[in-house]
């Protein structure tokens, strides 16, 4: 049906489907053979990929926008009845272009700034890998499917943020030396990256379960015939093992999307090359989560309307979300790797994606979360990818990952210094002109209108991670270009180092993605508008989820502003302009000095103390994970492994088994006639048995 | 009667011609060596035969499993399934031969022989008549005995054929008796007819029926393998050529499975008694003690030769279960073929071992993944595909039987039995497939890349593309073998 519509054939539609996932996975695998033929094309190879893969991703785009879709399958394993497909309605079509389209700018970017790495082929090889992944979960048409983008992306991201496996001090995060509970918190690229791997994976064997436990009621993963026939969740809700399977769903998306309490992987991904960063941050990875709660939420939401209630999975979500936001904020106010400090916003930005996806399930008006939550993923991806690439810049040109390092680089950096103050009020929610502000607005909306019982508590945690965000925008960028020189800049200049632009092929990539957030601002409210006509139509149409439509009421609020809460408006105004205010007092006028501030009473100390120390989250998670496993494990070794498997069973077994072979080994003799013998006592044998 | 164009004829001209050929160019030429000439006749050959098989598959004109038939021969979907796992061992041994038979006498012969015991390997598959299968049996055997001792100079090799012709000899002479027994009992040589006869026997005779039921498993379990009909195997394997090797496991084994699934399998049925469990005892014994004598061996190829009799034992359960599941027979047919391209492409790797470094012992295997990388990785996954590791090819066909025994379970009890036999086999067989890796890419961290022959190199990448790409994908497969495999419609359950 969909494709007829503007005369192509069918097929068009579908093979641009596959082709957007499959390209970058072909451009893995030839690229160990590029690499071998020339180690500097390997980049525009992967340049090339990503930019065919972002054009079969564009043309499906007029497709989105009337809502059809194209549903694919074919066979996979017949005999099992698994079906491989692809699923590309208007929420993976858009998806798809968001990710294929910053990574390709971040695959431009990333020419500049891996160039002369000697690894460079892996670096390609795995980035490649990265996005073919991601868009195999955006593309899948069912759980297993998605599950196999899953597991890819967790081990491409384990591959790349330990991608300097080396481990020199220049690419370790931390503090040096710093202690949190007596455990360091300093670490280095091998060892986050495979902090990354195991606590997303405790995510992944949650999601494993739950798939399984649908897949055994329902009998099939695909998301499409889970909303045909909701038999299933009928007799699974009835043994109550409904609510409990999503949640094990929505655990995978909380390993993947550096949800509390599985965060604390994300701050030490920034060991790897900051492109990797931009992509786990704006692209693949953390959107990862968020895309599978937008997947799995309206079919939940639907299951309502055939009596199968479902509002603990929405509240947990709402949870889980409100409480990440929050947190992550907190901490991204005080650290100050600058990477991290963009690290901790991308937590706390995603906590408010899920946040509103919750309060979408539990409003009347689904569709308008829903659209709130995916209208911020977008927004979010264009300032998130330039402020990463920019930090990026910065890092390459200072040689340092701490703030305090930097210090008034306005002059020298013009371009960077623009583009970044573009990206940041995005993020800040700069009223009117970015696209930030629109989406947190209709966030604000969301949660505001929703009725349900929470929405005001959760309104004011909204309300105050805006002012948190805001006002570390604001530091960062204060403390980055405001004040005067760092000492360590100072010496670098000393020695003759010269601070200057970044390269074009680094500073256009994040220019573009600033510009954008600013331009796509401007027409921001109409872009909101029709997003959200066109989920209304696709949710009817999928899910049968009807939006009621209300009249626009007579607002105090001007023409241009038709639709918009008045609340909520409000809200964002006043959080943009308490944040930036406060972060302006302290970091760009430098009016007052923040470590005499936090110094002048034991209460401010303190509580900076705990947030600098993550709330102690991390040191708790490597006390009781880590270190205790490892004190039972010693133990176990020297009381039990050492006597009990030792000396009974392996050398046991081995004496077992090696005495078996040699009775075997007894029979061939190599003399024919024994052989003869033993050939006729077999034909005996096999007529005995046949004849008993 | 058949038509001049179905394929067992058209195979038969094809590889009959060219066989002949050979020898009689070879004198007209009047020059020794060039092997490459005759390799590339016999490769070209050998192509074209699967070629065919292939076209006959995708134009139709293939039954669908017609298992009986009044002619000798009958072209049908189990024949031509069996066909293209053969002829693709044999293109593996001529390949493979590009190589090893670089500078050794009489090449063309050599080819000769290889088409010659590859039409009768075919034949076997195609036979629907006790006589035609005893003829294509001997032409596929009596051209592998001359080849296991084709080095005469060197004794394991003269060792390796005087024993298996003196076990092939026996086992000929066995497979006669049982088919005159067959014969006096019912009148009749063609399979159809006789399984008819024996449904209805008078009961007094059945004695004599199952003496001849058990010549065939005798017989025919020599070439497959089985315990205790496999003594010769592990001597022959190691002291025939690599490639002849090759032939005979991947190969010549399969056309016993085949003889066997005609015969044996499909005519039991009628006979109202339990043999199944024969077969069942007969596969967990032949896959534990290959798999037990595989631990300790420290030659490459007798080690493969080990757990070429294990590999027998799990096809085995397919047909020791095939009455009661469906998967049965599925499983078996999968698994020959996963098997011929798993073991073919193992032993052609030791060709390469062979010929490049001329080691055969597990010690000197030491950095081999350094020395020999591409022919390394090739025999790793095809160890990995054989112990069943998934996403090869070899874990489907493992799971289809596996999976099937446990399916059979409802009906019969010992058969989950069978499928906990096979599992803790494979585990087992890891054992040694690991100590191989091990050597290869954990030791001799200083090793030198050596040049790796081209013709192994093509095999390895052939079956690596084979063994990954089917086992991420195995739909095509499982369909084709779906086809392949006869359904039972005789319905006389024991």
């Amino acid at each position: 049906m969909a494709t007829e519509a503007f005369g192509l054939p069918f097929e068009v539609g579908a093979s641009s489907a596959w082709l957007i996932w499959i390209l970058p996975f072909i451009a893995a695998l030839i690229m160990p053979g590029v690499g071998k033929i020339s180690k500097r094309s390997t980049g525009y190879v992967a340049v090339g990929f990503a930019l065919m893969s972002a054009l079969s991703a564009a043309s499906l785009l007029p497709m989105a926008l009337e809502a059809h879709e194209v549903h694919d399958q074919i066979s996979w394993i017949s005999s099992i009845g698994l079906k491989a497909g692809v699923l590309a309605d208007p929420l993976s079509i858009i998806m798809a272009n968001v990710v294929a389209w910053i990574s390709f700018l971040i695959m431009i970017y990333s020419t500049g700034y891996m160039k002369g790495d000697k690894s460079i082929t892996r670096f390609w090889f795995w980035m490649m890998f990265f996005i073919g992944s991601m868009q195999l979960i955006v593309l899948s048409d069912n759980l297993l499917q998605v599950f196999f983008g899953w597991e890819g992306v967790g081990l491409a991201s384990y591959a790349l943020i330990s991608f300097w496996y080396r481990d020199k001090k220049k690419d370790h995060v931390g503090t040096e030396g710093r202690t949190v509970l007596g455990l360091l918190d300093y670490y280095s690229p091998t060892h986050a990256g495979m902090k990354a791997f195991i606590m997303t994976k405790v995510g992944d064997v949650m999601m494993i379960a739950g798939m399984l436990l649908i897949f055994l009621f329902a009998g099939t993963f695909g998301f499409r015939e889970l909303m045909h026939d909701t038999a299933w969740a009928t007799s699974m809700s009835a043994q109550g093992l409904l609510i409990p399977a999503f949640v094990l769903l929505f655990g995978g998306a909380i390993g993947k999307s550096a949800q509390f309490p599985l965060n604390e992987w994300l701050l030490e991904a920034m060991t790897g090359p900051t492109a990797v960063s931009a992509l786990i941050h704006a692209a693949t990875m953390v959107k990862a989560g968020v895309f599978l709660v937008m997947r799995l939420a309206p079919l939940v939401f639907a299951l309502s309307a055939a009596g199968i209630l479902a509002d603990q999975f929405f509240e947990i979500i709402l949870l889980v979300g409100a409480a990440t936001a929050l947190l992550l904020g907190l901490q991204g106010m005080v650290n100050s790797e600058i990477k991290k400090v963009l690290a901790y916003s991308t937590g706390s930005q995603i906590g408010y994606m899920m946040m509103v996806l919750g309060i979408a399930g539990l409003s009347e008006q689904f569709v308008n979360g829903f659209t709130a939550g995916f209208f911020h993923l977008i927004s979010h991806a264009m300032f998130k990818a330039s402020l990463f690439m920019a930090a990026g810049s910065l890092l390459h040109v200072v040689g340092s990952r701490f703030m305090t390092d930097m210090g008034g680089l306005r002059k020298h950096m013009k371009k960077t210094y623009a583009f970044m103050w573009a990206a940041g009020l995005g993020l800040m929610g700069a009223p009117f002109i970015t696209t930030g502000f629109w989406s947190k607005d209709s966030i604000f909306g969301a949660v505001y209108t929703s009725g349900h019982e929470w929405a005001m508590p959760i309104f004011a945690i909204a309300v105050l991670t805006a002012i948190i965000t805001a006002f570390y925008t604001t530091r960062m960028l204060g403390l980055v270009f405001y004040g005067s020189k760092s000492k360590h800049i100072q010496k670098m200049e000393e020695e003759g180092h010269h601070i200057h632009e970044a390269p074009l092929s680094m500073w256009v990539p994040y220019g573009i993605l600033a510009v954008l957030t600013i331009a796509i601002g401007i027409i921001g409210l109409s872009f909101e508008v029709g997003l959200h006509e066109l989920f209304t139509e696709y949710l009817e149409e999928s899910f049968g989820i009807h939006s009621i439509h209300h009249e626009i009421e007579n607002s105090i609020l001007p023409g241009f502003l038709d639709g918009i809460n008045p609340v909520a408006l409000a809200a964002s105004l006043a959080a943009f302009g308490i944040g930036t205010g406060l972060g302006y007092v302290f970091y760009i006028g430098r009016w007052v000095d923040p470590v005499k501030f936090v110094n002048s009473n034991i209460f401010f100390y303190a509580i900076h103390k705990v947030i600098l120390n993550r709330f102690y989250l991390n040191a708790i998670i490597y006390w009781c994970f880590v270190v205790a496993p490892l004190w039972l494990s010693r133990g176990v070794f020297r009381y039990f492994e050492k006597t009990a498997i030792d000396y009974g069973m392996n050398s046991g077994l081995q004496k077992a088994v090696g005495w078996s072979a040699k009775v075997v080994q007894g029979t061939q003799t190599g003399v024919a006639q024994s052989y003869l013998f033993v050939f006729g006592a077999g034909l005996l044998f096999v007529v005995l048995i046949l004849l008993i | 009667m058949l038509e001049i164009s179905s394929t067992p004829l058209v195979i038969i001209a094809i590889l009959g011609t060219v066989g002949i050929l050979l020898p009689i160019i070879s004198i007209a030429r009047k020059e020794k060596g060039s092997n490459s000439f005759y390799a590339i006749i016999a490769f070209a050959a050998l192509i074209v035969s699967i070629g065919y098989v292939a076209y006959q598959f995708v134009n139709g004109n293939i039954l669908p499993s017609a298992l009986f038939s009044e002619d000798v021969l009958v072209d049908d979907a189990f024949g031509g399934f069996f066909a293209i796992a053969m002829l693709i061992v044999a293109i593996f041994t001529t390949v493979g031969s590009f190589n090893y038979m670089r500078k050794k006498n009489y090449p063309a012969v050599y080819y000769s022989l290889i088409l010659l015991s590859t039409i009768g390997m075919v034949l076997v598959a195609y036979s629907t008549d006790l006589v035609m299968l005893f003829v294509a049996w001997e032409l596929m055997s009596i051209p592998t005995y001359v080849l296991a001792g084709f080095m005469k100079k060197n004794p394991s090799s003269n060792e390796a054929a005087l024993k298996y012709f003196l076990f092939g000899a026996l086992s000929s002479a066995i497979i006669v008796y049982g088919i005159s027994l067959s014969y006096g009992l019912t009148g009749s040589t063609n399979i159809g007819e006789v399984i008819q006869g024996y449904a209805t026997l008078d009961p007094s005779l059945l004695p004599l029926a199952l003496l001849s039921v058990g010549m065939f498993i005798a017989g025919f379990g020599f070439k497959m393998g089985l315990v205790p009909f496999h003594q010769w195997l592990p001597d022959t394997y190691e002291g025939a050529p690599p490639t002849i090797t090759t032939l005979l496991a991947a190969g010549t084994k399969k056309a016993g499975f085949a003889a066997t699934i005609r015969i044996v399998v499909l005519g039991m049925v009628v006979l109202n008694l339990d043999w199944t469990l024969a077969l069942g005892v007969i596969a967990v014994m032949t896959m534990t003690i290959g798999n037990i004598a595989a631990i300790m061996q420290k030659n490459l190829a007798r080690m493969l030769a080990y757990s070429s009799i294990a590999h027998a034992g799990y096809i085995l359960i397919g047909l020791a279960i095939s009455p009661y599941s469906s998967l049965g027979l599925q499983g078996s047919l999968y698994h020959i073929l996963n098997h011929a391209v798993m073991k073919g492409m193992a032993f052609i790797a030791v060709t390469g071992i062979i010929t490049t470094l001329a080691v055969t012992h597990i010690d000197k295997l030491k950095g081999l993944g350094r020395r020999m990388p591409i022919t390394a990785l090739g025999l790793i996954i095809s160890l990995f595909a054989l112990a069943g590791v998934p996403p090869l090819a070899g874990f489907w066909s493992k799971l289809v039987l596996f999976g099937g025994a446990l399916d059979a379970g409802t009906t019969i009890w010992w058969a989950p039995w069978l499928a906990i036999a096979g599992v803790l086999n494979s585990a087992l067989s890891l054992a040694y497939y690991g100590w191989i890796t091990r050597k290869m890419y954990f030791e001799g961290e200083n090793e030198k890349r050596v040049s790796e022959p081209k013709s192994i190199i093509a095999i390895m990448i052939f079956s690596i593309v084979f063994l990954v790409g089917f086992g991420i994908y195995p739909d095509p497969i499982i369909k084709f073998v779906e086809f392949a495999t006869p359904t039972f419609s005789l319905g006389v359950m024991p």
